[in-house]
């Protein structure tokens, strides 16, 4: 091959390589240009939120009780955070609904069954029904999840069952597990995408053996569930807890997390007092949300626990594997 | 009232202690007995009063008298706490089991009776257990394709702490009764669960069916209204699933094998079929190579090369952002490329080429490995299992491609009308991943 044969070979390479690549950057653009969403959840940045000053905690009487049944409040206009009224369960569990575009999640379903008592799937139709009016979406889909595999937390599961456009994540560990795509439970932390939000999950277990914790990129917002908020936290494995915890700290640590959330509020204002198990009152109550803080006092507290029992701390209790309905509420 | 006030007061004092730790011990003296009693509204006896009643106490105290009064209908309402579970175990087809775990001493027994039950020899236990069998016998049945079939009580186990746990809802005391189906399930029956009216157990009632046909378990929810989980056609959920994720199952089907070869599936996700850019270049590689022994030595060479920077920087011991790596493991992919076009044959410094961009592509593994938190206990051996899937998957990726065109490499038209145009889209895939990975630092 002579000289210029070979410049022109070359030429031709390049041409034909620069041709590829053009090739291959027009189609990846004209298909982020298909899908580009109406929405956008930047993880760059925080979108902020607020709490409630005080969420609705039942009343003397429960008998008596006007509040309606499921609290919603929303802490920005794609995350909502719902509670049961303590009147109709003492639980007063916290659930969210996160919305991306073209779907919705609903994480957790409360503690009581009867839609007479608890209308939880007519709220959340409601509420899904506003946001698709005021972003312009229609047939969103609703993706039913769990935090854990707990009772108080599915209760009215059964309402959404025969719901149009919507997936049942199941009430198993493998089925939640798959629908997540967590091969290695609790191990592994994966990205799932809720329509463009990110959200990175990862098995948290200790409390119950199926649980896991969300951080939420687009709000910062790190769910905790029952495995860790301001109350009496069950453990039914020790060293389970003690590495999801440390694991919540590795994530706090990689991630500007703003605030903790979590399903339940047990403790009183004051620090180390509960209130008692069961009550539909709980006047004075302090915030829902936790901070890192208190997530370092957690940590600490899996270096000084070492045997059953009841540790106190200022914002929650460590039943380290007690039965559950022993209390030192007294 | 009066007493237990006081005992109430004493028990304050003790939590109030700085750092205070209640012991497993000690709880069956004090704390849960009061409460569960100031509940139930039993009586409780208190032997010693404690004279140093602190200022917070009594504040604990004042707080703590209205909520007492509004325990009543909590209580009440507590029966989530011992829910029925039924699991239906039909993974072997002719075999069924079908197993409720049950507060029977809340329902279908007195709490008198499931005690007496509890300590009762087997033969009184199967006696007093006969009426109860024979009410779910007749009060819960599986619908096999629409045909019910019956149930047979074959074992049970009865615990309980003692007569006063059972009494309260609080505590709930499980019994567990197996049974067992008297006719098969085949693999694509319909299957569904139903409790009539005339049977109550705790509500809801938590089914959890095991299928021959799927790996996953499905469940439904039974309620006191809604006391049927409608059919469940096994068939079709198998094939729902095997559409859905067949690489879940895959993994999964691997973790019930041995849970430690789940890293193996996960190092061969990674390549296959997340890791487009690590296909891209072992494709390279397999363009060049006119036999399997250079190809082999390449791919070795490279596998090495990464495996070593992968322990490296999975142990901490080199660190490189992602926003370097990325791009340069782009480059990498036009460099072999390029080389492709411009060489016969594989030269020495080629190999040398290769171990360098495998220590690159280590790197990207690298960043993958970090979310998937590596147990600390098996450390090692889940990252050897890792990078030996990742092995494998490259091998299979090389495989695929042996088989799709390799076998026509003597065809003498082989380099210009196939390797020529691969290895130039390849190299135009990689330019446009350079210059995009680029852009976003």
């Amino acid at each position: 091959m002579n000289k210029n044969s070979a410049g022109f070979t070359n030429i031709k390479t390049i041409v034909s390589v620069a041709f590829v690549a053009v090739c291959v950057a027009v189609f990846d653009v004209a298909f982020s240009a298909l899908k580009e969403p109406p929405l956008t959840f930047p993880i760059d940045g925080r979108a902020s939120g607020t709490f409630p000053s005080e969420w609705i905690h039942g009343s003397k009487s429960a008998m008596d009780n006007t509040d309606p049944a499921v609290q919603v409040h929303a802490y920005n206009d794609h995350t909502f955070i719902l509670r049961e009224n303590k009147a109709i369960n003492y639980e007063g569990v916290f659930m969210y609904l996160f919305f991306g575009n073209g779907v919705a999640m609903l994480i957790d379903q409360g503690s009581t069954s009867s839609p007479a008592l608890f209308p939880l799937r007519e709220v959340v139709d409601k509420i899904i029904r506003e946001w698709e009016e005021q972003h312009q979406q229609s047939d969103i889909e609703l993706i039913v999840a769990n935090s854990h595999l707990h009772g108080d937390h599915y209760a009215a599961w059964n309402q959404f069952v025969d719901r149009p456009n919507t997936i049942m994540v199941g009430l198993t560990h493998e089925e939640m597990m798959a629908f997540w795509g967590i091969d290695n439970y609790p191990q592994e932390i994966v990205t799932y995408d809720l329509g463009g939000r990110e959200l990175v999950v990862t098995g948290t277990p200790g409390h119950q053996g199926s649980e896991l914790a969300i951080y939420d990129g687009w709000t910062d917002l790190l769910y905790t569930g029952d495995m860790f908020y301001r109350g009496r936290l069950y453990l039914e494995d020790w060293d389970a807890w003690v590495a999801s915890i440390r694991k919540l700290r590795r994530i706090a640590d990689r991630n500007p997390v703003v605030h903790l959330v979590n399903n339940h509020i047990e403790m009183t204002a004051e620090p180390g007092i509960d209130y008692p198990i069961g009550t539909t009152w709980q006047p004075n109550e302090p915030p829902m949300q936790m901070t890192l803080e208190m997530l370092d006092q957690a940590v600490e507290a899996t270096y000084e626990v070492n045997s059953p029992g009841i540790y106190i701390y200022d914002d929650f209790l460590i039943y380290n594997q007690i039965p559950w309905y022993t209390t030192t509420d007294l | 009232m009066a007493c237990l006030l006081l005992r109430v007061l004493n028990i304050l004092i003790m939590k109030s202690a700085p750092g205070g730790t209640i012991g497993i011990n000690d709880l069956p003296q004090f704390a849960s007995k009061v409460i569960i009693g100031m509940r139930n509204q039993l009586t409780v006896s208190s032997n010693t009063v404690d004279n140093g009643i602190t200022r917070r106490a009594v504040c604990r105290l004042m707080l703590w008298v209205p909520f007492a009064l509004s325990l009543v209908p909590a209580t009440a309402s507590a029966h989530l706490l011992n829910m029925t579970e039924i699991h239906l175990d039909a993974t072997q087809p002719d075999n069924v089991n079908l197993d409720i775990d049950i507060d029977l001493g809340q329902s279908l027994m007195t709490a008198e009776e499931y005690w007496s039950a509890t300590s009762s020899n087997l033969t009184e236990q199967a006696e007093a257990l006969r009426p109860i069998a024979s009410e779910i016998k007749s009060g819960l049945q599986v619908k096999v394709n629409g045909i019910v079939v019956s149930i047979e009580l074959d074992s049970w186990q009865l615990t309980a702490s003692s007569l006063q746990a059972i009494k309260n809802p609080l505590s709930p005391q499980m019994a567990q009764l197996f049974f067992k189906l008297k006719s098969p399930i085949p693999a694509d029956a319909s299957v569904e669960l139903l409790i009539n009216d005339q049977l109550e157990v705790p509500w809801p009632a938590l089914l959890r069916l095991d299928h021959a046909a799927s790996l996953l378990p499905t469940s439904r929810l039974l309620t006191e209204k809604e006391r049927s989980s409608r059919p469940i056609f096994l068939g079709e959920k198998a094939e729902s699933i095997e559409g859905e994720g067949f690489s879940t199952n895959a993994v999964l089907a691997v973790q019930a094998l041995a849970p430690g070869l789940t890293w193996i599936a996960l190092g061969f996700q990674h390549i296959i079929p997340r890791g487009l850019d690590h296909i891209v270049f072992v494709l390279g590689l397999f363009f060049l190579s006119t036999g399997v022994r250079q190809l082999i030595l390449q791919v070795s060479c490279f596998t090495l090369a990464h495996s070593l920077t992968l322990g490296l920087a999975t142990f901490g011991i080199v660190s490189v952002p992602a926003s370097i790596v990325e791009p340069l493991i782009a480059a990498s992919i036009v460099c072999i490329a390029l080389d492709n076009l411009h060489s016969e044959k594989i030269a020495r410094w080629r190999l040398a080429m290769v171990t360098l961009f495998g220590l690159l592509h280590g790197l990207g593994f690298a960043s993958v490995l970090s979310d998937l938190d590596l147990p600390p206990q098996d450390f090692l051996s889940s990252l050897l299992l890792f990078n030996l899937g990742v092995e494998v998957g490259q091998l299979t990726v090389l495989a695929i491609a042996f088989l799709a065109v390799g076998w026509m490499h003597r065809w003498a038209q082989y380099a210009e009308r196939v390797a020529r145009p691969a290895t130039i889209t390849i190299a135009g895939i990689g330019a446009y991943w350079f210059i995009k990975r680029v852009s976003v630092i």
